[in-house]
């Protein structure tokens, strides 16, 4: 009997065990092992090549899988006054036609090797990424050397590229965050350079052959150019391959234009523009940030996160979680040779627009007047120090940073020492970036279908209205109620 | 004139000379490996010490094919479920992932539910925790509930609303693939969705969320006897579900022609499904079709992009399509907008001429390279990064694979012939199998 109450008692005891309440492992999350160390393949960079080519190499041999990376150290800043735009254009049409190869055999040569090519043209600097299959690298050298050294821009290729910009345009000027934030780039930069990055479609119809052909032979110099290759080679293999190919780019002296500072706002100002049949509404608040060579890209970079890093940040914890205002609410810095951009976007539902502004007003505000908390901190290090690794693990993405931090010039603590970077800064350095970076005035851009909310504009103190084509129109100001 | 074709003769030369013709890869080689716990949970552990990160997938056999007729949509509402929190788990799963920097996704198909997460490689035992917590106590109640399922009656409404061709892409798949299981949409219908209880719910994850009906993968930057430490520690006392049927009937392939017209409220222009089911009646033309699906319409410079798209001659305004493959079937299907009204007949006819060339003449070599090429691409690109690998490996178990095979995989692909795909071409593309679905527009 007593063998039977002691079996019945463990075996009780067993089930207990697998109870819920007895796996206290369950009860909280576990605690982290210690961080694994960070260790990236050096960026190394050649000498200067006889005709001004600099390269890199990041050895990376996980993947049988290769890519070139080619900057051009001018932007759409670069493009001429009279024809903005000028830049990104010819960056398409680099893959538009060769002496030797049209268009659709270019397409057919790259897919050929397993390859992708594409353009972007930032404001500073325009980047050409080629990602191919290892074997191919030689053909891959190749066809960028005939792309570089052999360009053809016949009459039918200029306007199929025309075309194939306009319509991408006319598509992205549906979406309400892409209209506020060219309209923001339009008025924060307005007669400067930086402005041209807002170019429109009636732009498109005044890109010409001589102008491109210009910009091309001006621009697209060796000497004016940083080639870096990814994949399983070493530096001096690299050298040798790209000698070759690309030891014949002449190049020209390079006409050092006057770059304009950037006329800082007078005053926080509104504005609203046009999209017609837009269903949802966005917001863009962009500050300019005045160059600075004490200030700290790390310490911005943990503001930002703060800010509006990601979905446990204060932005969107407010506008989305607290309030219900928003779909989504973010912060990031963009950087410029003279100085930077840090906005703030969010995409709201048109009934709130007015309170939202007020909140990503005072939020805005808070971070340059209140230092951020220590628990704050604590979490976006952490963040920050965490995502570096899983944001650089794919192939494209790995090659594409070294790629932007040789384009910005920012140096191997944005690389190798990344950690050490984010883990030291302070909080007062964190507290003077937040001061420098909100300086200036903001501009707010809200856009929206005007037919669907100019009832709610004049809850604004003042609002200046511009069409879709971001002509102002009018003011609109709040009535005030008798008293 | 004469310049430029010998200029591309040569380039044409350089690229064979260096291999034109796809390599085998070396590199296609992995550690792995794989166990079961005693409540069946299938583990498999891949490690690649490149980076400080590890990615964790677990995937459920258990998609929209298990939803019971008239509760179409309860597959996907218990993947949002998912998310809203588990017993021990008091805060949504985002916020434990987002905090360390990694990050998370889920996907939910007609045969598979996954959940997937990236996070430092020092984060492991978090993710478990995580996963293990909502496989073993998941919290569902009327409020998760009705929340869940006001979200997804907003997202069914808003793709019939505001996704042009929704409505013919259902009645295109209800024509390929006959039985309700493959046919009704991934999201439900609305009136499915508005009936469905939280005890449907319940019923679905007890049944279907249980560790004898998944596999959880393990790949990253990880030790790999910790690594089993920690899979044992949250997972092992999960009690085993019941044995799960598949509420499928075997898949019986007919021969037979059949067109149709409906009208779609959300088309912008006239369209038109063209379609072929398949049933692999050699192992091989598994491989073959997949090559052949990149000649025809992968990337641009493939045979209908140019045919259609064709600057010049453009006489389609969208193009897409593919094979298809479910479970136990697939489907080659090719979607075209055309660019005119009046071109709709001039897209079909472009295209049967395009399926019949490939029937009548063997593709050049080139052109046969330059597929595989893209293919090899694509495929090295699915085991690239760690989180790549969980999902190719959760793929390839479910897929019934034998792992072993794996790493010679790649191999079959770019063994494939020209005559392989003439074959093939011959033995799938018939006018007398094909399916067409001609879309008006409302």
């Amino acid at each position: 009997m007593k063998k039977i109450g002691t079996t019945l008692a463990l075996a009780l005891l067993s089930a207990a065990l697998s109870l819920p309440g007895q796996e206290r492992f369950r009860k909280s999350p576990p605690p982290p092992e210690p961080r694994q160390e960070l260790k990236l393949p050096p960026i190394e960079t050649s000498p200067l090549f006889d005709n001004g080519l600099r390269i890199s190499v990041v050895s990376k041999d996980n993947l049988p899988m290769m890519s070139l990376h080619l900057i051009i150290f001018d932007g759409e800043s670069s493009s001429p006054d009279r024809s903005p735009g000028t830049a990104t254009f010819a960056a398409h049409m680099l893959t538009r036609s060769t002496q030797l190869h049209s268009a659709p055999e270019l397409e057919e040569l790259i897919e050929s090797m397993g390859g992708t090519l594409s353009v972007s043209t930032y404001q500073d600097f325009t980047l050409v990424a080629f990602y191919f299959l290892e074997e191919f690298l030689n053909q891959a050298l190749e066809l960028l050397g005939q792309m570089l050294l052999q360009p053809k821009f016949t009459e039918k290729e200029i306007q199929s590229v025309k075309t194939v910009l306009s319509l991408d345009l006319m598509e992205k000027e549906k979406d309400p965050e892409f209209v506020a934030k060219r309209h923001l780039i339009r008025l924060l930069f307005k007669k400067h350079p930086y402005e041209k990055l807002s170019f429109s479609r009636d732009a498109i119809k005044t890109w010409n052959q001589n102008d491109l052909l210009e910009f091309f032979d001006q621009h697209y110099r060796p000497n004016n150019a940083h080639l870096i290759l990814t994949g399983n080679i070493n530096i001096n293999n690299a050298a040798r391959k790209v000698t070759r190919y690309l030891g014949t780019w002449q190049p020209r002296k390079l006409i050092a234009k006057p770059f304009p500072p950037i006329m800082p706002l007078q005053e926080a100002n509104i504005c609203f523009i046009d999209v017609p049949l837009a269903k949802d509404c966005a917001i863009y608040l962009g500050v300019q940030v005045p160059f600075s060579n004490d200030l700290d890209p790390a310490a911005l970079s943990i503001v930002s996160q703060v800010l509006g890093g990601t979905a446990n940040s204060r932005l969107f914890m407010n506008l989305r979680e607290s309030k219900g205002y928003a779909y989504f609410a973010f912060s990031g810095a963009e950087f410029y040779k003279m100085g930077g951009l840090f906005c703030v976007w969010a995409r709201v539902t048109p009934e709130f627009i007015y309170p939202s502004v007020q909140e990503i007003l005072n939020e805005v505000r808070k971070m340059s007047k209140e230092p951020i908390a220590a628990s704050e901190i604590d979490q976006a290090k952490p963040y920050l120090i965490g995502n570096f690794p899983v944001s650089i693990e794919r192939f494209d993405a790995f090659s594409g940073k070294a790629a932007e931090i040789i384009a910005y010039n920012w140096g191997d603590e944005h690389w190798n020492k990344y950690y050490e970077q984010i883990t030291l800064v302070s909080p007062e350095k964190i507290f003077a970036a937040a001061q420098k970076c909100f300086l200036q005035p903001p501009l707010i851009v809200v856009a929206g279908d005007k037919t669907r909310l100019a009832a709610r504009l004049g809850e604004f103190e003042s609002i200046d209205v511009y069409d879709s084509k971001g002509v102002k129109q009018y003011n609109v100001k709040k009535e005030r109620s008798p008293k | 004139m004469l310049y430029k074709k010998i200029a591309v003769f040569g380039l044409a030369i350089s690229l064979a000379s260096a291999g034109l013709s796809p390599q085998a890869v070396n590199k296609f080689s992995f550690p792995l490996s794989q166990y079961k716990l005693k409540n069946g949970l299938q583990v498999i552990l891949s490690e690649d010490y490149s980076m400080p990160v590890v990615s964790v997938a677990v995937a459920y056999r258990v998609g929209s094919i298990s939803d019971p007729p008239g509760k179409s949509g309860l597959a996907f509402l218990m993947r949002n479920l998912m998310f809203s929190g588990s017993v021990d788990v008091p805060q949504p799963q985002l916020n434990y992932i987002n905090r360390v920097g990694g990050r998370l996704n889920a996907a939910a198909s007609e045969d598979v539910t996954a959940f997937y997460q990236t996070v430092p490689s020092n984060q492991l035992a978090l993710v478990l925790w995580l996963e293990s917590d909502r496989m073993r106590y998941l919290e569902l109640n009327e409020a998760n509930f009705e929340q869940e399922r006001n979200k997804l009656l907003e997202m069914v409404r808003q793709r019939k609303t505001s996704e042009p061709y929704s409505e013919s892409e259902l009645a295109f798949d209800q024509l390929v693939y006959v039985d309700f299981p493959y046919s009704h949409p991934l999201l439900g219908s609305e009136e499915d969705v508005r009936d469905l209880t939280l005890d449907d719910a319940k019923n679905f994850y007890s049944a279907y969320y249980v560790p004898n009906n998944a596999v959880l993968c393990v790949t990253g930057n990880f030790n790999k006897l910790k690594a089993r430490e920690l899979v044992a520690r949250y997972f092992e006392t999960i009690p085993r579900g019941k044995d799960i049927s598949l509420p499928i009937e075997p898949f019986v392939f007919t021969k037979k022609q059949v067109v149709k017209t409906v009208e779609d409220s959300q088309a912008l222009a006239p369209a038109l499904y063209v379609g072929f089911r398949l049933v692999f009646f050699a192992p091989q033309d598994y491989y073959t079709l997949t090559i052949l699906d990149y000649i025809l319409m992968r990337g641009r410079s493939s045979r209908l992009p140019r045919r259609l798209l064709n600057p010049d001659n453009k006489i389609a305004y969208q193009l897409n399509g593919g094979i298809d493959y479910r479970r136990d079937r697939a489907a080659c299907k090719i979607f075209v907008v055309a660019n005119d009204p009046d071109l709709a007949g001039q897209c079909q006819n472009a295209i049967f001429s395009e399926l019949n060339k490939l029937k009548s003449a063997f593709p050049p070599e080139t052109e046969l390279d330059k597929a595989k090429n893209m293919f090899k691409r694509d495929y090295l690109n699915r085991t690239a990064t760690s989180l790549d690998k969980a999902i190719y490996l959760c793929e390839a178990y479910f897929a019934l694979r034998n792992f072993a095979d794996l790493p010679l995989e790649l191999d079959k692909y770019l063994k494939v012939t020209t005559e392989d795909i003439v074959t093939v071409a011959h033995r799938y593309f018939n006018t007398d199998n094909s399916l067409i679905l001609n879309v008006r527009t409302k």
